[in-house]
């Protein structure tokens, strides 16, 4: 392993690292918003909310897919040993996003929507908490012997991985709620303020035991947190996230439309921060890291150029997208076809 | 049941599931927003409001059809990680790279315009508006080059060496300008472009038959038969090419494809079988139907050029013979049968029957595009299934066995989800067939409002009733 190496291998763990924030924030609150789609309202409030992420929600997805093409070329043992050994989470990841995904098209074509209403919120729900068992199970560690996984089909199933779920489903929940604040107005908003707190204490509580069981699970992880000069770089994190929860709860409290989101955002961050800290140089604990798994600086370069160079060129051309449907969303946002003094 | 017990097994058949399964839809989102991008370009370009309202039906078709799309992709490039963990360890440094190309460059590219091309008639101006379509365009052809840029190197490895289980890049540029890459990406380009002239040619024949929006249609019928003038026949040359380039760097798959068992001796020419059933244990075929020296001729061009046969091969270096050699002979019938139908469309035209009050007499001509709908979708699935059948069993030729590349997954695991995939993906396909068939159904809004951005009058939103082109129903 030279240096070469090892500095492109800490550049890619950046860029993925930056790909899985945008996917978690964007494709999260997406995902958020088809949770709440299951809580009580009527096919009006399911129909607004499934238009306030029509023009973006594609996009938001295919995050997922360049943060897996970009993983597979850079760490592309950690692709092979992680997708195999999180088989079945992922498989119902992709199932869940792909009731998730129709949902948005079926449902503007149903006559008769309950069924396509179900699947994009069952969809979303299923596609969250995958996620989150296969985030757990990632910072609970993977077990390798010659490039190979060698654990069992249903090593994910544990405590550890099913709580750090129910903190995704709610920090998803959270983003989405306060998405709708902004995209929403009259009954829909309000009942979002509610969800919002209601998702955001959730969350928070989830969020504290994850703190609190991740050392004493994981004695990488601890060591890590509890060390000098280790413990000064963890510590503003919590604080932070703490503060931004408490701006959150303020901005929700006063009725802000865009403060709650930007606080959700700040709580994630800081939560991906602390995670990419603890995990850091591990890719897959405790047996992978970043010199183990990254591709030759020829590839690593080359995906610099090709993939690398664009990040700033696609978030501008998805902020235009956003900036063009900015504004609140009304039910026949996506289908004028549709609208009600028009002959069908 | 052993299959039922064999993980490599199971998951080739969900991969063959999964990727002929989402095959079908972008086919259509590559050809159907080229489709779009002519007709913005001739709106803007004649201001005749049948072009916008001909890119507003065809738009809604292409929405239903990427919705499927989208969501089916998404189980290919995991499935990679999931079930052929080994193959992605391996050969990631290439095709893992790739695949990210293929995202961060062009799947982004559509999906970050898709929006604005569908919703944003009304919010943007029509310069913007034609951009966000050419750049979806643009994104899913380009997708469609490095993903056969991907699959060619799997067929033709080039630029790459072993190294400790690793396969390691040399030349970027050798391995994605592999041997294969040029008449794969065009042959799968020109599949997607004839796939879906063929579906606005069907779909505007159908309202012909029936005699509803005539004029309508019959501007979209003629655009379809004047693009298969061009595209059927440019199709089987490149699919000769693509076929040579076959007996040049996978003779092996040549020689399965035509189930020719024994190398011809100097002197003679290799007979070409139309019809046989081969017989893998006896490396024979039981009967065939052969006509001397055409192999021969079509493989090297020549009437006595030497063709391998299967048995230069060892046993387990040979492809399954039955799937591709059939699968190959439907593929080369239907693209034949397209072209002849483009032939017999010409003719008619050049005799005055594309015309408003004479073309619901042409019945037969009109049902034979209805039904080449299902004949283009098959040329598809047929070709692949030759391609990725006849490189078996190699999952990157010559350099790494389907075999080795599996993950070792309980078979169970992989048997359910495969029997998900089955059950999600029929579903979908029902549902889909129905909303098409609704969406169809009750035809183009004729009076939909014109967009404000781009009208002349720039004032408000333009409502201009049925033209006097365009009669309604």
């Amino acid at each position: 392993m030279d240096a070469l190496q090892l500095f492109l291998g800490n550049i890619w763990f950046f860029l993925i690292g930056l790909m899985l924030v945008l996917y978690v924030v964007l494709d999260g609150f997406d995902l958020g918003v088809g949770i709440l789609s299951l809580f009580g309202g009527d096919e009006d409030h399911r129909s607004i909310m499934m238009a306030s992420l029509g023009s973006v929600w594609d996009a938001n997805e295919t995050w997922l897919v360049v943060l897996g093409g970009a993983l597979f070329g850079a760490f592309p043992l950690v692709y092979g040993i992680a997708l195999h050994a999180l088989y079945l989470p992922v498989m119902l990841m992709i199932f869940g996003l792909i009731f998730r995904g129709v949902a948005f098209e079926f449902h503007a074509q149903a006559r008769y929507k309950l069924p396509w209403g179900v699947a994009f919120g069952a969809g979303s729900l299923i596609a969250a908490t995958c996620q989150g068992v296969i985030l757990g199970a990632v910072i609970g560690g993977v077990p390798v012997q010659n490039n190979r996984f060698t654990g069992g089909l249903w090593d994910w199933l544990q405590p550890f991985p099913l709580l750090v779920a129910v903190g995704v489903v709610f920090g998803y929940a959270l983003l989405g709620a306060t998405f709708l604040i902004i995209k929403v107005t009259g009954e829909l908003q309000q009942r979002s303020y509610r969800r919002a707190r209601i998702s955001a204490w959730a969350m928070l509580g989830a969020a504290a035991a994850v703190t609190i069981w991740t050392p004493v699970l994981h004695e990488h992880i601890a060591s890590k947190w509890f060390s000098l000069p280790g413990f000064f770089f963890i510590l503003p994190l919590p604080l932070a996230a703490l503060l931004a929860f408490l701006m959150l709860m303020r901005s929700l409290h006063k009725g802000h439309e865009r403060a709650p989101f930007a606080y959700s955002l700040i709580v994630f961050l800081c939560s991906f921060a602390g995670l990419a800290f603890s995990l850091y140089p591990y890719l897959l604990p405790p047996a992978v890291t970043i010199a183990d798994a990254a591709s030759s600086p020829k590839t690593l370069v080359f995906m610099l150029t090709g993939i690398g160079m664009l990040l700033p060129v696609m978030l501008i051309y998805n902020s235009y997208q956003y900036f063009v449907f900015r504004g609140k969303v009304s039910r026949y946002e996506n289908h004028e076809e549709d609208l009600p003094e028009q002959p069908v | 049941m052993d299959i039922l017990l064999d993980t490599a097994i199971l998951s080739r058949l969900q991969f063959a599931l999964t990727a002929m399964f989402h095959i079908l839809w972008p086919v259509l989102t590559v050809g159907l927003s080229l489709f779009l991008v002519l007709l913005e370009i001739l709106w803007l370009k004649t201001r005749d409001p049948d072009y916008y309202r001909h890119a507003r039906f065809w738009s809604k078709l292409l929405l239903l059809n990427f919705s499927v799309g989208v969501v089916s992709g998404i189980p290919l490039e995991f499935e990679f990680g999931t079930n052929w963990a080994p193959f992605s360890i391996a050969a990631g440094e290439f095709f893992g790279n790739i695949l990210g190309f293929e995202g961060a460059m062009a799947f982004m590219l559509e999906a970050g315009f898709l929006g604005i091309m569908l919703f944003g008639w009304q919010r943007v101006p029509a310069g913007i508006h034609l951009f966000a379509t050419t750049m979806v365009a643009f994104g899913a052809s380009l997708s469609a080059f490095w993903i056969m840029a991907a699959n060619g190197w799997m067929q033709t490895p080039a630029g790459v060496h072993f190294e400790d289980g690793i396969i390691v890049v040399d030349s970027y540029a050798a391995a994605i300008f592999n041997p294969a890459m040029p008449t794969s990406v065009l042959h799968m380009w020109l599949a997607c472009l004839e796939t879906s002239l063929f579906v606005i040619g069907g779909i505007s024949a159908w309202y012909l038959m029936n005699e509803r929006y005539s004029s309508f249609f019959l501007k979209s019928f003629r655009m379809a038969v004047l693009a298969a003038v061009i595209i059927t026949p440019l199709q089987i040359l490149i699919g000769d090419a693509s076929g040579r380039v076959v007996a040049e760097q996978q003779p092996a798959k040549l020689a399965a494809i035509e189930g020719h068992w024994q190398t011809n001796p100097p002197g003679e020419g290799a007979a070409w079988a139309l019809l046989a059933w081969p017989d893998t244990k006896n490396q024979r075929n039981l009967w065939a139907v052969e006509i001397p020296n055409v192999l021969s001729l079509i493989t090297t061009h020549s009437l006595t050029g030497r063709v391998a046969g299967l048995r230069d091969f060892p046993g387990r270096d040979q492809p399954p013979v039955l799937l591709p050699f059939y699968a190959f002979r439907l593929m080369v019938l239907a693209g034949v049968s397209l072209a002849m139908l483009m032939m017999w469309s010409v003719w008619r035209w050049r005799r005055g029957a594309l015309q408003v009050h004479r073309i619901s007499d042409e019945r037969a001509l009109l049902r034979a595009w209805v039904v080449a709908i299902p004949v283009a979708y098959l040329t598809v699935e047929m070709g692949w299934l030759t391609r990725e059948v006849g490189r078996q069993p190699w999952i990157i030729y010559g350099m790494m066995r389907t075999e080795a590349a599996a993950s070792a997954l309980p078979a169970g695991a992989v048997a359910a989800t495969l029997l998900g995939y089955f059950l999600i993906y029929v579903l979908l396909l029902i549902v889909f067939m129905v909303f098409a068939a609704r969406l169809i159904q009750r035809g183009p809004d004729l009076e939909i409002a014109l967009p404000a951005a781009a009208s002349n009058t720039g004032v408000g939103t333009a409502r201009v009733a049925g033209s006097s082109a365009s009669q309604r129903e």
